[in-house]
């Protein structure tokens, strides 16, 4: 037994090189190698793209530290866009929309949790089915065909900048300080550790555990709605296919960035670099001209080395 | 601490058990098709039916080699993206050689080549199986689709197009296979020593390993077979579409899993028969059928399977057929 | 009725600053089915005292605890704090009379800090609402520490704590609470001698500020340094409670072992064993046992003993392949072994281990799956499963072992602790193993399911098997076994022959010095 504690930040500090230093080597190996890799238009490209990812796996992130998974976290999304697209539309009001995509999203993750936290449904299958639930909602609310004439004003929401910073950026950085004060200094974020760590020990502080982990779960799908905001200004449209299978894109990130899969062991920020070394990946490798076949088989080996380094350092 | 233990009711008989399970798919099934053969005129012709099955037969193929890897506590993601890597392959040999019989072995052989690379990525690397088998899962996505350059591959000699869509003594020869592999998969588990192994890790790999059984081979063995059955699903799906395409296993892995949790099996393992498994991937693709004849839109299919899915394992979980807890 | 409820013996007053207790119970009693685990136990504790609380495994320290926290409701019996009677009817009653209970198994969570651990359900809240004042969280957790003289950073993650830091946290936690009684559970079993030491430090300390303790222990050095007082208890009976000065070492022993020689695990020991079947030489494993040398034969049943945490699982692991072993040689009938358990189970080890659930058995399958797991290679050569033969098998250890299932195909979770036990042995019984090494046997069976199991043991042994037998019950092993090892600190402390195996002599051996 080791004698020696680890202060909080000197542990961080040694679990940074995972991602950090895949991140940093990314970076150096494309600004090499990539023509325009560097330029201020292309970084600030791969910011943009990274946004709607970031926002699906910083609830991912809360979600699997309680020892959860949400498979349904794209198509809610897609969903919530559908929706969205279709109130804007018929009644021309952003916030009449995002309220829409919201409930949606809201609504679909307060069931999830219920599904998992009341009716003991294992979280791989719970969200499996709600997976199903949403994705088949979107083709039937637009009828399988994208939903257009998205207005100006919500097409702004991506392409506008606010002060030279383009918004999605603005967005997303909001949202990342949001979750970190969530996680780090609310009762609440000290509960989802707890979750996954030792739930006997939170119920034993009196916590009702369920409330916590449904509550987990219905923020992944409010931030399902707000990305929808995002992704149907990117887009122009509504589309009922649009974001199916990002929820995998999500979990990737969320692993790379050193988030454990056991005992409640999350770290938001290495998040934030597991979703920045994929979108830095996709746009170097685009950029090096290598199609996107490939690139979706590196982050297949990215996700792999990344699992295998947490296996390492886990080792007991 | 057994005092403390909240006694669940706990299933008495362990065997009659699986079977009253089984019968209550079995009913489930039938009672479809009772209400399908009165609401429509549809459902109950010889076409509709052999098309059912035929439907049923790749989900199967794909389902019942998953069912093993769900057996033991895991979880194969990466059989949708095998199927395409498996089928493009086979398909390239096929073309360049004329060979059905070259292709076909190609085709298995990628397969079980995919299956034995999970396995050991699992075992040996201690990823946990459903992201390992993620990971492998974009890898094969993206070699396939790079080797594919979007392009298709079409047009295979008769002889092979004959597993898909031809007869053999009067029975579809998918439908064929699919009792066949159903008698193989079931001798398999059930009559086997192999088989009980399976069940015993997936009951308890702490106490399997203690008991002198060699789990980390068991582990290989069923990713491998799962991936095999990935490569003959491929070949089925290539012979009844006579083209390749880089995309077409995509949607297949999710309704794999659902036919094999619709049909009983447990994601914490050592629960599921491979007959279950069969009924599972009957009731989906009879709802799916149904729904298809009463006009429903295919806009539905994911919600309805979603809910079956849901529906069997709390049912499960409420009859304590798969109860989360094991110590 | 009250006479009932009179304490069991006068507080002296010399250890006693006050004349009525902190807490005081009467007459507890709590009775499972098929077990009175407490007999009218009375018990009392003053501030400032260090009540040692003694007993074998099993005579009731555990139960006790549980209803001073509130986690058993007693079947009869009262309460008393300060002298006013209370009740207890949950963990909210114990915590409101500043009763905190630390359990061997910690109520953490590893990746929270050590302030968010202390102060976990209970945060300051923020200006903001939802938000917690960090700043005043970790100024009070650093207050709490300091208390306890714990130099160590607020913000560390406690997963990265050792044992003895996570122990401090817990007290710290209770402390937080405001606890005036607090009750350990074995606090020392998995410390070093220097953790131990800064433990005891703390002890004093808190002892010193007026609080309560309920120590448990197993270890008579520490009984007589920190003790004030002594209960021992037996059978979930207070058999004696008094004062250290009163009192010696031997005459504790007598106490906790004190009952009159159990007959009913009497054996006819073995006399002339046969070959040596197991030959252990300078095992040493990852898992921290040093140099680790026995023997047995066959026809012997050879004791393996210590105090928890002194290496005796990690020997029964080591020999059979479960835990890495980095140098020495283990030789089953003169065959130097390697590899798993795999290889173990087909040289005739078999390991009966500690934790039946959890490493025993598949509590979801039969009772027939669970008695032929090991030994399907042996039954089906061929790989080819008989279902017909296996049941035959299965009925015939069934009914060979006496199982209590009415056929082998009922799931092994619904059988009694017993039951369960001799399917795990009739697992290895199917496998012809020639070499049973028992951990703990008789772990959570009642006396009537022991003495089957013993009488299964010694059948083994009369048929020419070998056996080695880890137990913390020092009566089973005077008893039962041939010969005994001691272990102490991963190193085997002593060989004791038939002779001179008596419970005296194994707490000698395995008590730290």
């Amino acid at each position: 037994m080791s004698d020696m504690a680890v202060s909080a930040r000197s542990f961080r500090l040694a679990t940074v090189p995972g991602v950090a230093v895949v991140l940093v080597a990314l970076l150096l190996v494309f600004a090499i190698a990539a023509p325009g890799f560097t330029s201020l238009p292309n970084l600030s490209n791969v910011l943009m793209q990274s946004t709607i990812l970031l926002m699906l796996a910083l609830p991912m992130t809360l979600i699997i530290m309680t020892e959860g998974l949400d498979l349904s976290i794209g198509a809610v999304l897609t969903l919530a866009s559908v929706v969205l697209a279709l109130v804007v539309v018929s009644t021309g009001s952003m916030l009449l929309g995002l309220g829409a995509g919201l409930a949606v999203g809201v609504a679909f993750g307060v069931v999830n949790g219920g599904l998992v936290a009341h009716l003991g449904i294992p979280p791989f299958v719970a969200t499996l089915g709600t997976l199903g639930a949403a994705q088949g909602l979107a083709l039937i609310v637009s009828d399988g065909q994208s939903v257009v004439g998205i207005p100006r004003e919500v097409r702004m929401i991506y392409s506008g900048t606010f002060g030279g910073i383009p918004i999605p950026v603005i967005i997303a950085i909001v949202v990342y300080l949001a979750f970190h004060g969530l996680l780090y200094h609310t009762r609440f974020g000290t509960y989802i550790p707890a979750l996954g760590g030792n739930r006997e020990a939170l119920k034993l502080a009196g916590i009702r555990d369920t409330r916590v982990l449904v509550a987990v779960y219905a923020l992944g799908g409010f931030m399902a709605g707000l990305a929808a905001l995002l992704l149907t200004a990117r887009m122009s449209s509504g589309h009922p296919t649009a974001a199916l299978g990002m929820e995998f894109d999500a979990i990737a990130a969320v692993a790379v960035g050193g988030t454990s899969f056991e005992r409640g062991n999350g770290w938001l920020f290495g998040t934030l670099l597991g979703v920045l070394a994929v979108g830095v990946l996709r746009n170097g490798l685009n950029l090096l001209a290598l199609p996107s076949s490939v690139q979706v088989a590196c982050i297949g080996v990215l996700v792999i080395l990344a699992l295998f380094i947490d296996a390492l350092r886990s080792k007991p | 601490m057994s005092t403390l233990d909240i006694r669940r009711p706990a299933p008495a008989f362990a065997v009659s058990q699986d079977l009253v399970r089984l019968a209550y798919r079995l009913l489930a099934a039938g009672l479809i098709c009772l209400a399908l053969s009165l609401t429509t005129d549809a459902f109950l012709s010889f076409a509709n039916i052999i098309n059912v099955l035929r439907q049923a037969s790749l989900l199967f193929f794909m389902a019942s080699g998953l069912t093993l890897v769900i057996l033991t506590g895991g979880l194969d993601l990466s059989i949708g993206a095998n199927i395409a890597l498996s089928a493009c392959l086979a398909a390239t040999v096929m073309k360049a050689t004329g060979s059905p019989w070259l292709g076909g072995l190609v085709g298995l052989g990628t397969g079980t080549l995919v299956g034995l690379v999970n396995g050991v990525l699992v075992t040996s690397l201690r990823i946990p199986a459903f992201i390992a088998t993620y990971g492998t899962m974009w890898i094969i996505h993206g070699l396939t689709y790079y080797y594919m350059a979007g392009e298709t591959i079409h047009g295979f000699p008769p002889e092979f197009r004959a597993l898909g869509s031809g007869y053999l003594w009067g029975v579809p020869v998918p439908v064929f296979l699919m009792v066949v592999f159903l008698a193989i998969g079931s001798i398999f588990t059930q009559r086997t020593t192999y088989g009980q192994q399976i069940y015993a890790i997936g009951a308890n790999p702490v106490a399997a390993h203690l008991s002198g059984i060699p789990v980390m081979k068991r582990l290989v063995l069923v990713y491998a077979i799962s991936g095999a059955m990935a490569g003959l699903a491929s070949l089925v799906f290539l012979a009844r579409l006579n083209s390749a395409e880089g995309d077409i296993g995509d949607s297949l892995t999710l309704p794999a899993i659902a036919a094999a949790l619709i049909g009983g099996a447990s994601l914490f393992g050592g629960v599921g028969t491979v007959s279950g498994t069969l009924i599972g991937a009957l009731i989906l693709t009879l709802v799916l059928n149904g729904m298809n004849i009463l006009g429903v839109s295919a806009n539905w299919q994911p919600l309805v399977t979603g809910a079956i899915v849901i529906f069997a394992v709390w049912i499960d979980i409420k009859t304590g057929g798969r109860s989360s807890e094991k110590a | 009725m009250t006479a009932a409820f009179e304490p069991a013996w006068e507080p002296p007053p010399m250890v006693t600053p006050e004349p009525t207790p902190l807490l005081e119970l009467r007459g507890i009693s709590k009775t499972f089915p098929g077990v009175k685990a407490l007999d009218d136990v009375s018990f009392a504790v003053w501030p400032g005292e260090v009540h040692m609380l003694l007993g074998e495994n099993g005579a009731g320290k555990s139960s006790l605890m549980k209803v001073l926290c509130g986690a058993y409701r007693p079947d009869g019996g009262a309460f008393f704090h300060r002298g006013q009677q209370v009740e207890i009817t949950g963990p909210a009653d114990a915590r409101r009379l500043g009763i905190a209970v630390i359990f061997q198994e910690f109520s953490l969570v590893p990746y929270l800090d050590i302030a968010q651990n202390i102060f976990l359900g209970r945060e300051f809240p923020g200006r903001i609402p939802g938000t917690v004042d960090t700043r005043r969280l970790h100024a009070e957790a650093r207050r709490v520490l300091d208390q306890i003289g714990m130099d160590i950073d607020t913000r560390t993650l406690v997963h990265t704590l050792g044992v003895a830091q996570q122990q401090m946290v817990e007290i710290a936690k209770a402390l937080s609470q405001n606890a005036r009684i607090l009750v350990m559970d074995e606090p020392t079993a998995a410390l070093s001698d220097r953790e131990t030491e800064r433990l005891f430090a703390m002890v004093r300390k808190l002892q010193a500020d007026g609080v309560a303790l309920v120590y448990i222990s197993h270890r008579m050095a520490e009984v007589f340094e920190l003790g004030d007082r002594i209960t021992v208890l037996r059978d979930g009976r207070k058999v004696g409670s008094v004062l250290p000065a009163e009192t010696n070492a031997d005459d504790l022993v007598r106490l906790m072992v004190g009952r009159v020689v159990d007959t009913t695990y009497g054996r006819d020991f073995c006399t002339a064993p046969g070959d040596v079947v197991l030959d252990v030489r300078g095992l040493t494993a990852e898992t921290g046992i040093t140099d680790v040398n026995l023997t047995v034969r066959a026809g012997e049943i050879v004791g393996l003993c210590g105090l928890v945490g002194s290496g005796r699982t990690e020997v029964a692991r080591a020999i059979f392949g479960a835990d890495k072993v980095v140098s020495g040689e283990v030789r089953v009938f003169g065959k130097l072994r390697s590899g798993g358990p795999e290889q173990a189970a087909r040289s005739g080890i078999a390991l009966i281990p500690e934790s039946r659930k959890t490493q025993g058995l598949a509590l979801i399958r039969s009772v027939g799956d669970n008695l032929l797991v090991s030994a399907l290679g042996r039954l089906f050569p061929s790989g080819v499963f008989q279902p017909g033969l296996a049941r035959r098998e299965a009925d015939d250890l069934v009914q060979r072992l006496r199982i209590a299932t009415p056929n082998s195909r009922r799931t092994v979770k619904v059988l009694s602790g017993g039951n369960q036990q001799k399917v795990v042995i009739g697992k290895w019984l199917a496998a012809q193993a020639q070499l049973f090494i028992f951990d703990e046997p008789t772990r959570g069976i009642d006396v009537g399911a022991k003495a089957e199991i013993f009488a299964l043991i010694d059948g083994l042994v009369k048929a020419g098997a070998a056996v080695l037998m880890i137990s913390s019950e020092q009566s089973e092993i005077v008893h039962v076994c041939d010969r005994a090892y001691v272990m102490r600190a991963g190193r085997v402390a002593g060989e004791l022959a038939r002779a001179d195996l008596t419970e005296e002599n194994i707490v000698r051996l395995g008590m730290h010095q």
